[in-house]
């Protein structure tokens, strides 16, 4: 491609297909660095899991992508947009990103419809018939469209953290962000929203997922990245990132695990 | 022993065959207690609480006895009856009184719309309609007892009813009703004023008895609202001039008594006031209190900031969200919510608060009471003249109370 709609060239660039590019970032909380130079890329449409051992900087990475940390040093470019103070920009490449969080966040004054249609209405200026349109559509994928007029409160964690991800989904996102989705629910809930989850995979989102589970990473994951002590130790696809693992590091996390 | 219900011998009570079900066993219902045992289970429940219930009970009728007696028969009720105006609406010309009966007919009806669209699901029960028909009684009885002359019965008499009318209208309108009813009461304020002032009426140093109380009060609760919203959150601002600013003010404010604040109000601010800017004495006094009051909704306000999750600031941030819209749609409802209790107490102090204005020589309604008192005539009747003016606030502090635990009920939905 070198020409856009408007008949201007367009730069070539070798990122072009990446969705997210990471270089060297660097972050310190106070004295102690959460994150010692992370790169890496992720691609259009790519699914990368990122596991590693508590504190070792999982969460803190994701959510520099999003800006919901400032990141010290290095670059980031999401969708070709880099990440910098600029108020305007951020608030732009936030409503490009979904994310989903360990203890759903949902906003408990609201029901589930307007939880899902506050974003695509205020952001986005969409009418109301549009954005509850889109909202039930969106209730029905997850899985739950009878719980529309509830409240959060009156719905299971399970439940919850589904209706989280449909307000993600409203803003119709190009990345999808998961911050440990499934560590808040019950054993018997924990299958309904990786259900989701892998259903939204397999439509081509790209995602960016922490999380624990295994059997998820295995099945859906295209690459794992494996942190430990911020930085990325091991990356790899699940195939040979969970068989045959290159560092001791990764072989000491994956037998505590397994 | 309480006895058990069986739903098998209930059935076969009614002489339904069963199949060979298992009877089923049903919590042991409540069996309603005769008023006997109403008695003894709650008065006289051991030899102690017997010996508590008979001597409260005596002082209890002795008390109340006292209190009746000294109502109806010793306590001498000429002095609120001949000053009745003056507790009202104070040296408010008589020829212009037209424009208060204005003022309370629109606030009545736009209240009883309000109260029918918010309780159009409320079912009345028969206590309830008992405890109002009494209510009203006992109001009808006072008023027919102080005041004099058909007009004014007339007039007193249309407030029930245009507000139990428009309450049915609310009720029957509800949802129509919504938009129009928030909109009526965002211009009843304007409305009120310039009906009080506008087009040859009466300047506010006329304004007097209860009506300044209560027309400083909606001010000062109006305006203090949203600028103590507006202090709570400038001191949260990563701003160091705006922070530092919100707080001292709010320091300043709240270390300071009301009554040092009225007479500040009173000598200091004129003369800090541009020059040629004569603000008369009680839009002062609203300043004022207005000033007093949006330190302490300030305060209440960062209270239930302070309750909101940090991940409520994070979803909505990671929705893309700008800081206003965070503030406007995710925090403040919530925290707005969970201080209606302390914020309708403090108002209700703040309406009881206006009395402080007597200092001034202001004649708001203690005031005027206690000048009534002091005519001639009514010497000896200060006790009558102060009780009827601490009635009036009772009546107005105690409605707001119940309405603030309605408005929590209301809201109360679907909260965690
Ligand atoms: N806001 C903060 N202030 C100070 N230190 C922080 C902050 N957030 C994270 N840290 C520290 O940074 C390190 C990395 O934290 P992070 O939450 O990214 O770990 P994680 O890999 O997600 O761990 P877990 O699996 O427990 O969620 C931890 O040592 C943590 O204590
Ligand atoms: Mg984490």
């Amino acid at each position: 491609m070198t020409e856009g709609a408007t008949g201007e060239p367009v730069e070539e660039r070798p990122e072009a297909d990446q969705m997210i590019v990471a270089e060297d970032v660097k972050k310190w909380f106070g004295k102690f660095q959460a994150l010692k130079g992370i790169t890496t890329s992720i691609r259009r449409g790519e699914v990368v899991v990122v596991i590693g051992p508590s504190g070792s900087g999982k969460s803190t990475f994701i959510r520099t992508i999003n800006r919901l940390e400032r990141h010290d040093s290095g670059r980031i470019v999401v969708d070709g947009i880099e990440l910098t103070d600029d108020i305007r920009n951020i608030e732009r490449i936030r409503s490009e990103i979904g994310m989903v969080f360990q203890s759903f966040n949902l906003f408990p004054h609201l029901s589930v419809l307007r939880n899902v249609t506050l974003a695509p209405r205020n952001v986005r200026r969409w009418p109301r018939r549009q954005a509850e349109e889109k909202a039930r559509q969106l209730l029905e994928r997850v899985g739950i469209p009878e719980q529309a007029d509830k409240y959060p409160a009156q719905l299971s964690g399970g439940q919850q953290q589904r209706v989280a991800i449909a307000r993600a989904l409203a803003m119709e996102p190009r990345i999808m962000l998961f911050d440990e989705p499934t560590s808040a629910l019950d054993p018997e809930m924990i299958k309904e929203v990786l259900d989701v989850m892998k259903q939204l995979a397999g439509s081509g989102m790209t995602m960016v997922v922490v999380t624990h589970e295994i059997g998820f990473a295995k099945e859906v994951a295209d690459r794992i990245l494996f942190f430990d002590e911020g930085l990325i130790v091991e990356e790899g696809t699940p195939d040979r990132f969970f068989t045959e693992p290159e560092h001791d590091r990764t072989r000491l996390f994956l037998s505590q695990i397994l | 022993m309480r006895p058990r219900v069986n739903l098998q011998e209930d059935v076969d009570l009614v002489g339904l065959p069963l199949e060979d079900e298992r009877p089923v066993e049903v919590a042991p219902a409540r069996v309603p207690a005769t008023p006997g045992e109403w008695i003894r289970d709650n008065l006289f429940s051991s030899v102690f609480n017997g010996v508590l219930t008979v001597v409260t009970g005596a002082l209890a009728l002795y008390l109340g006895y006292q209190v009746l007696r000294w109502i109806l028969v010793t306590a001498e009720w000429a002095v609120v009856k001949a000053n009745l105006r003056i507790y009202m609406i104070g040296r408010f010309p008589l020829e212009e009184a037209w424009r208060v009966w204005a003022s309370v007919f629109l606030v009545a009806v736009l209240g009883g719309l309000s109260f029918g669209v918010s309780g159009h699901r409320l079912r009345w029960t028969l206590r309830k309609a008992a405890l109002r028909a009494a209510l009203a009684a006992l109001v009808v009885g006072a008023l027919v007892f102080f005041l004099d002359g058909p007009r004014i019965w007339i007039l007193t008499g249309s407030v029930p009813v245009l507000l139990a009318a428009s309450l049915k209208a609310g009720r029957a309108g509800y949802e129509r009703l919504r938009v129009p009813l928030w909109i009526g009461w965002g211009l009843a304020f304007p409305v009120v004023m310039v009906l009080l002032r506008g087009f040859g009426g009466v300047p506010p140093k006329l304004w007097g008895g209860f009506l300044l109380n209560v027309v400083v009060a909606v001010v000062a609760i109006f305006l203090s609202f949203p600028a103590g919203v507006l202090l709570a959150v400038g001191r949260r601002s990563s701003l160091r001039a705006v922070s530092s600013f919100c707080v001292g003010f709010i320091e300043l404010i709240r270390g300071v008594p009301l009554v040092t604040l009225i007479i500040a109000g009173f000598n200091l601010l004129p003369l800090m006031l541009p020059s040629g800017m004569d603000l008369a004495l009680i839009v002062r006094m609203m300043l004022i209190f207005t000033i007093f009051s949006a330190a302490y909704v300030a305060e209440i306000v960062r209270g239930g900031l302070q309750g909101i999750p940090f991940g409520q600031y994070e979803a909505a941030r990671a929705l893309g969200l700008s800081t206003t819209r965070i503030l406007a749609l995710v925090i403040l409802p919530q925290a707005l919510r969970s201080t209606i209790p302390a914020m309708i107490s403090h108002f209700i102090s703040l309406f009881k608060d206006t009395s402080l204005l007597a200092v001034l020589a202001i004649t708001e309604l203690l005031r005027a009471a206690r000048r009534a008192s002091a005519q001639l005539e009514f010497l000896g009747a200060k006790k009558e003249a102060v009780l009827a003016a601490a009635v009036l606030f009772w009546v107005v502090a105690f409605s707001m109370s119940r309405w603030s635990q309605r408005l929590e009920r209301r809201l109360g939905v679907g909260e965690r």
